[in-house]
């Protein structure tokens, strides 16, 4: 104990400098954290008093028997895994086709119109695309009518809005992962390709067993951030659709504070701590497989 | 370089793909840009015009007060938010980094490192009653204080930095040890003129992302007062019978500031971003 003491008073210092860091993140982190997995386990209507009543996992099963946060739950996971599969397929193929010695020129050019909006506001970005989609308004029915093309139900019909969603976002997020890919390939050993080469190995077999292992810890990385990325789907929801058509797009960030909108408190938490438990698992499942082996690049 | 001498066929493919993806990329700009120098009506009746029928400003004087509150309030708040918050959180991250690299075992020090890394997990937008609740204890609602301190912390500053202070080699820290510096000394006259690079990354990306921020703005304000532009943008967008030029005038003024920025320093951004997120 006597020990203990002694290295924090000579390092104290360093609490000193740490001080501020674990204040905020204490003050607007942890603290929100707790307090909100604690409202989880009380009465809505009682929530925000003094006194709250507690009601054990009363909200978890009243918010697991709710078909309309089911169908929300299966909604989210299956606009993450397209999400995420689209996002990184467009970026790898993005930064293979800029890394290649195809594009000398102009290199620059492409790189920054696909990363632009990756640093637009997304409130901004959003706002033009849902006016993009508008029927009446939109460049891109007009398009469409203009080359002969049938139209684009875009964010008013049941069958499109999702991927609409989708589109918005990939131009928003899929420049971020292509510079990941870009950052991994310039690190690569360019002359096992060679080898490859000289020992016959086709393009696709000098891709698929050379370059693309040397990928794993973008890969790995790149699935982790999106996939925390597109389980918490929220302002393209709130700027675009809320939630609609017909709940298509009502993914679990986006109901849940609804829920908080009608003062449902205990509900909302409750769906928070879920979501959030689910983020921590897929998360740290994607890292442990993309770990397994030790990366090679 | 490359073992393949690249094909013309594969290469004219390539550029059309690359062209008309960043087309594609770049349009909702220019759609943006267009449409806030075109009246309503002239919209909706030809949305494709690539160009204005006429240059007038007027639209950014018909906005001029959106919700009660002066336009040039908004772009303050911008400024002053995201300013003060990047300072703030540069500070604050680039300490608490060096710290928890310097000493790991100290105790306590994981702790803050893993209440942080479980922080980023959370969803964000699912804290705002907490938020709201932490903020109102402190006395902190609808106050620029509550808002700046909310926005200082971020995950890719936090990493940028910690991923810079541990290639820092330790050999360097042990000669000035053994010249008899005390840490304070170590730190300002070592270790902060290496990292004045780093910390202007840093700087500059959080600004950037700073700019982007309006959820906990819209929580943490209680009138229209501390709302920056993007929240602005936000509430106009959500009324009815919205004013669509102005909405598009309001976007332009929204995205052009970061445009702009990261277009004079997108070497240092991109690079920057994708380090910072390699060591997540």
């Amino acid at each position: 104990m006597t020990d203990l003491l002694a290295r924090m008073a000579r390092d104290r210092i360093f609490y000193l400098f740490v001080a501020p860091f674990a204040a905020l993140t204490i003050l607007f982190g942890l603290w929100p954290i707790l307090l909100s997995i604690q409202v989880s386990f009380t009465a809505s209507a009682s929530a925000l008093k003094p006194n709250p009543s507690y009601v054990g996992f009363a909200n978890y099963a009243s918010v697991l028997a709710d078909p309309i946060f089911l169908a929300s739950l299966s909604r989210t996971l299956l606009y993450t895994a397209l999400a995420v599969v689209a996002n990184l397929a467009f970026a790898l193929f993005f930064a293979m086709l800029l890394d290649s010695a195809l594009l000398k020129r102009g290199n620059l050019f492409f790189r920054l119109a696909i990363f632009l909006p990756v640093i637009t506001p997304d409130v901004a970005g959003y706002v033009v695309w849902r006016w993009l989609y508008d029927r009446s308004f939109g460049a891109i029915n007009a398009a469409l009518k203009m080359l002969g093309l049938p139209a684009f139900g875009g964010l008013s019909s049941v069958d499109t809005a999702m991927l609409a969603v989708l589109i918005a976002e990939l131009w928003h997020h899929a420049g971020f992962y292509m510079i990941i890919f870009l950052a991994n390939l310039s690190m690569r050993d360019r002359t096992l390709e060679e080898a490859a080469h000289v020992d016959g190995a086709t393009a696709w077999q000098r891709w698929w067993y050379v370059i693309l292992p040397q990928l794993r810890p973008a890969i790995v990385i790149n699935t982790v951030y999106a996939l925390i990325q597109f389980l918490k789907t929220f302002t393209v929801v709130v700027v675009m659709t809320k939630g609609g058509p017909n709940d298509q797009t009502n993914f679990v960030s986006y109901y849940a504070y609804q829920l908080f909108d009608q003062a449902r408190y205990g509900e909302a938490t409750a769906m928070a701590t879920i979501l959030f438990a689910i983020v921590i698992a897929i998360s740290l499942t994607a890292y442990r497989i993309g770990d397994r082996e030790p990366a090679r690049a | 370089m490359s073992p393949l001498r690249p094909n013309r066929l594969l290469q004219a493919m390539g550029y059309l793909v690359a062209t008309v993806t960043s087309v594609l990329f770049l349009y909702p700009y220019w759609w943006m840009l267009v449409s806030a120098f075109r009246p309503t009506r002239a919209i909706m009746s030809d949305p494709l015009r690539p160009w204005p029928e006429a240059l007038s400003f007027q639209i950014f004087s018909e906005i001029g007060r959106i919700g009660g509150v002066n336009l040039s309030t908004y772009a303050l708040n911008s400024v002053l938010i995201t300013s003060a918050a990047t300072v703030l959180g540069v500070g604050v991250t680039a300490l608490g980094a060096y710290a928890l690299v310097r000493r790991p075992r100290a105790p306590g020090f994981s702790l803050v490192r893993y209440g942080f890394l479980v922080t980023i997990m959370y969803p964000y937008m699912l804290l705002v009653i907490p938020v709201y609740l932490v903020m109102f204890r402190l006395g902190l609602l609808g106050s620029y204080a509550g808002i700046i301190l909310f926005l200082a912390l971020g995950p890719l500053q936090f990493f940028l930095f910690e991923q810079f202070f541990r290639k820092i080699p330790s050999e360097v820290i042990e000669a000035a040890l053994i010249d008899g510096a005390s840490e304070w000394q170590i730190l300002t006259r070592v270790v902060m003129p290496m990292a004045m690079p780093i910390t202007a990354t840093v700087a500059l990306i959080t600004f950037l992302l700073n700019w982007a921020q309006w959820f906990p703005i819209l929580v943490i304000s209680r009138s229209p007062d501390t709302y920056t532009l993007p929240v602005a943008l936000l509430s106009m967008n959500s009324e009815l019978g919205s004013n669509f030029q102005g909405i598009m005038a309001l976007a332009v003024l929204t995205t052009l500031p970061v445009a702009a920025l990261f277009l004079l320093a997108q070497k240092r951004v991109m690079e920057g971003m994708a380090s910072g997120a390699v060591k997540g």
